[in-house]
């Protein structure tokens, strides 16, 4: 995962990618997020990032903190629902990009279909 | 507040290389120090370790001259500093004569995790070298240190080892300030950026502030500098 500083706020992007780890199931309720430091080393930033990306994770419900402990998932996290709200982003994120290309919605459902196809395996030939 | 800067003005003969300086520095913030060859960095770096004396103006760390708090504030040059003929575990018995503050402890460490040959510094390559120096900043324990293009001219893996020491040297407690020509590589490294345009301050503000606003800190410093900056990475 590419961090881009045009592209907003790091913490934001980083509170993202970890809000994946959780909606694929690499994270799971109960399981403890890396240290502060090690986050920070691992994709190499600021510390102070990190208390942020964490800060908001835990204001979206889906991590909490004990001092002294570290920071954990949520047990009662909404895996699904997290699943569905990434997705949903990422759909807004292409209709945007449709609607920039002046195309409408049919349009970029065939395109998807089309695409979707082309990465199958070919059957029998 | 670790240290402040207030009208900072520096000649060198007729030359202004500072023309009134502010700046703050506070503990727990990593400051890169930007702006193209010749707008005062290197300067503003060495008056604030106490290497050279502004001129006009004040400038403090920990409330005192910087030459009252020598050990609390360190600075890491530029150019290559270490003799040719020394090798690494020498550069421990100089530096522990030197330095009250060095950590022997973390010096292995960092030699280990920076992957520093055991070998004499002329035979290093420049790469090598760069990460033997920064270990023998990194392992005193100081409160402010300040980097002078501790990237410059080394190899990718050399400049990515060196920005995670630098992230797994940080403290709440300490500060950086990081001079360096890679401003995209170094980026995500900084709290907050000062831009250094012909001896002023051009620019400070938080990292992730200039970003909400869709910019990264490449981006503004093109624009401030436009032509008139170096070729940024």
């Amino acid at each position: 995962m590419r961090l881009e500083p045009n592209r907003g706020p790091i913490y934001l992007q980083l509170a993202r990618e970890i809000s994946r780890w959780v909606a694929r199931g690499d994270l799971r309720p109960g399981d403890k997020l890396p240290s502060i430091r090690a986050l920070a080393e691992r994709f190499r930033v600021n510390p102070n990032t990190v208390v942020q990306v964490y800060g908001e994770l835990e204001r979206r419900g889906i991590t909490y903190t004990r001092r002294g402990q570290g920071t954990f998932v949520r047990e009662e996290v909404d895996v699904k629902g997290l699943r569905r709200a990434l997705l949903a982003e990422a759909a807004q994120a292409f209709l945007e990009e449709v609607s920039a290309l002046g195309l409408a919605v049919e349009e970029a459902i065939k395109t998807l279909q089309e695409v979707t196809n082309a990465r199958q395996p070919k059957r029998g030939d | 507040m670790l240290a402040s800067l207030s009208g900072v003005i520096k000649r060198y003969g007729r030359v202004e290389a500072l023309r009134g300086v502010d700046l703050e520095l506070k503990r727990g913030e990593i400051v890169g120090l930007l702006g193209p060859n010749g707008s005062g960095k290197t300067t503003l770096l060495k008056i604030i370790a106490g290497l050279l004396l502004p001129d006009r103006g004040r400038v403090e760390v920990l409330g005192a001259p910087p030459r009252k708090r020598r050990g609390k504030v360190v600075y890491l040059p530029e150019l290559p500093y270490l003799p040719g003929w020394m090798e690494p575990p020498e550069a421990l018995i100089l530096l522990e004569r030197i330095f009250l503050n060095f950590n022997e402890k973390r010096y292995r460490e960092l030699l280990r995790v920076l992957r520093v040959p055991d070998r004499a510094v002329r035979s290093l390559s420049k790469g090598e070298r760069g990460r033997l120096e920064l270990a023998t900043i990194l392992a005193l324990d100081a409160d402010l240190y300040l980097l002078d293009e501790p990237l410059g001219g080394l190899d990718l893996v050399s400049r990515d080892r060196i920005l995670r020491s630098v992230i797994a040297a940080w403290r709440q407690d300490a500060g950086f300030v990081i001079a360096t020509h890679l401003v995209a590589e170094a980026e995500p490294l900084f709290d907050r950026v000062v831009f250094l345009g012909e001896g002023r301050v051009v620019l400070d503000a938080m990292a992730e502030e200039l970003r909400e606003r869709g910019k990264g800190v490449r981006d503004v410093y093109l624009e401030v500098f436009g032509d008139a900056g170096l070729p940024v990475a």
